[in-house]
């Protein structure tokens, strides 16, 4: 059997991926996608406690997070439709008519 | 008793009614649509689950639903806290002009359920409903930020609060799955259990850092706060009261759920103290940059958006002492928070549909145009200022003698300094509270200013909580005691 420690590692890398690309790019619909990278790597770490502690918690979780990953692009995508009208720009350093 | 009706789903009642509430709004518009029924509907709906958490309250009722929800007396009281604030939401949105182009099925829809899932959190025992609980509620509020269609500020926000909304799912999820390899469980007594003989790991302390950071948005605790001014700016007033009040509760109630019960509840062994000073560090900052950037705002949503960064400060402080006594002064705090604040948003939103704008300098002589809005709004904002005898004197006179002394012992707390930064942040906010009252009450009108009138349901919601700020005050046992019992049958 595998060791548990690579898909720990395997996720905390996805996750660091998934932070650095929420913190670095500009374009909206990207962000969302690295979110959806830091939503799997929870993921990959429940499945994989899952099945070495012999429990099936870790999957019944896994079922409501990609549940809620899925309304949540769902309703980004069309938050940044709507914004997509007024704005005509999806990058999020162009969204600055409030600071402060 | 009212309970036996409905067997085992008698703990999920109130949700339950509220549920169908949420459901069946879009349907009764499709039918009739009347937009005046609506609201009305919605008023009826949340009275009915608020009569049945109230007879369940005063019942002495406790039960559980699966392992997941628990109904007791601190769940029932904030049952009763979030039935107030989205009763005084649908109130003022029937009449408001900045709702009146949204789709009002889906809107009314939204904010049931919405209520729905903060009443989920509330009651929940497992870090599965806490999680589903939370991610209902923000979800709705993207969209429901999203739906003033007629404002590009509103389209700006919705995308900053769902990027950053996501952000703080993701590191939730994380933290939460490396809890669960910790400690092989997802409820939280077990969690505690678990972790009384645990050893200590790098996975937990990764898992305590991403949920602090994670629920540090949803409360907009200092360094995480830089979404809510957008938001509360660009979303229809409303709804900013809804999510100022209601929202903010929830993550306040999550991070009581997950970590008094964890460190203090289920007698985890080590890191107490650690997370202690965490939250103490937390508290001091949130509390002092809201006050402080509040100072320079000129936009009175952008200005009450700081001082519930600053409130969110204040009520940190029960997660720092961790004892039952601050948790009795935090409830009543969130309570009268929901009064004051509220308010507050109200006045604003009266203003707005009067033709009034958001900026502080559009308040002139506002004494003089309408004295009874002018002086709720000053009585609102004296009280958020902790001025006496006003409630939010009596509650953060509570919260923050917690921090100095604990009555069950008699013991100084370690927590003097904390209690010392809090009152000159009240000192603080008290000079750009008092800034607005001399707006209002000694700058001039303009010249071509005519008295103003508002809607009776605002005026009805207004009064309202007007009311409750000054019987709070001078009456605190109505709600203090229940606050009581909720904190004794948390610890």
């Amino acid at each position: 059997m595998i060791p548990i420690e690579f898909f720990l590692i395997f996720g905390g890398i996805l996750f660091a991926i998934g932070a650095y690309g929420v913190l670095t790019k500009t374009n909206a619909i990207v962000i969302l996608m690295c979110i959806e990278l830091m939503l799997n790597a929870a993921n990959i770490n429940f499945v994989a406690f899952a099945a070495y502690n012999g429990d099936v918690l870790g999957q019944t979780f896994v079922m409501m997070t990609i549940v809620v990953a899925a309304a949540e692009v769902a309703v980004g995508i069309a938050i940044l439709l709507n914004a997509y009208k007024s704005k005509k720009t999806t990058d999020v350093d162009e969204l600055t008519t409030m600071r402060w | 008793m009212i309970t036996d009706m409905f067997g085992s789903f008698a703990p999920m009642m109130p949700m339950v009614i509220m549920i169908i509430g949420a459901l069946v709004m879009p349907a009764l518009y499709f039918i009739t649509k009347s937009r005046r029924l609506l609201p009305a509907a919605s008023l009826v709906v949340i009275a009915a689950s608020a009569i049945m958490t109230f007879l369940m309250l005063e019942a002495g009722y406790t039960g559980t639903y699966g392992s997941l929800f628990t109904f007791d007396a601190f769940s029932g009281l904030m049952l009763l806290l979030f039935q107030t604030v989205v009763f005084l939401a649908v109130l003022i949105s029937g009449s408001s002009i900045e709702t009146t182009r949204m789709h009002v099925g889906a809107y009314y829809s939204l904010l049931l359920g919405a209520t729905t899932g903060m009443m989920f959190v509330a009651t929940a025992s497992d870090l599965i409903a806490i999680f589903v609980g939370v991610e209902v509620v923000s979800i709705s509020s993207y969209a429901l930020v999203a739906m003033k269609r007629n404002d590009p500020r509103a389209a700006e926000a919705a995308v900053k609060y769902v990027i950053i909304g996501g952000l703080s799912t993701a590191l939730t999820v994380y933290g939460i799955s490396l809890l669960y390899g910790v400690t092989g469980s997802t409820n939280l007594m077990d969690i505690g259990a678990a972790l009384a003989t645990a050893q200590f790991s790098w996975a937990f302390v990764i898992a305590m850092i991403t949920m602090i950071a994670g629920y540090g948005f949803k409360i907009a605790a200092v360094p995480f706060h830089m979404w809510a001014p957008d938001v509360y700016e660009g979303a229809a007033t409303p709804v900013s009261l809804f999510l100022a009040t209601g929202s903010k509760k929830m993550g306040l109630v999550v991070f009581f759920k997950i970590f008094l019960i964890l460190f203090v509840v289920a007698q985890t062994a080590f890191a107490t103290a650690e997370i202690q000073y965490v939250f103490a560090i937390i508290a001091a900052i949130t509390m002092t940059v809201g006050n402080v950037v509040a100072i320079t705002q000129t936009n009175i949503k952008r200005m009450l958006a700081y001082s519930s960064i600053a409130q969110a400060g204040y009520i940190m402080i029960v997660l720092a002492v961790m004892n039952e006594y601050a948790l009795t002064g935090g409830l009543f705090h969130m309570f009268t928070h929901v009064f004051m604040k509220g308010g507050a948003f109200i006045v604003v939103a009266a203003l707005i549909n009067v033709g009034l704008g958001e900026r502080i300098s559009d308040y002139k002589g506002l004494a003089k145009r309408a004295p009874l809005i002018a002086f709720a709004m000053m009585l609102f904002l004296f009280s958020l200022a902790g001025i006496p005898p006003l409630a939010g004197f009596t509650s953060k006179f509570v919260l923050f003698s917690a921090a100095i002394y604990d009555p069950a012992t008699g013991v100084m707390s370690q927590w003097v300094w904390l209690a010392f930064i809090a009152i000159l942040n009240s000192a603080i906010s008290l000079y750009y509270y008092t800034k607005v009252v001399k707006t209002m009450y000694i700058d001039k009108p303009k010249d071509d200013a005519e008295k103003i009138q508002i809607p009776k349901t605002f005026m009805a919601a207004m009064v309202l909580c007007l009311v409750f700020v000054i019987v709070l005050g001078v009456y605190p046992q109505l709600i203090l005691d229940l606050c009581a019992n909720a904190a004794a049958a948390f610890f």
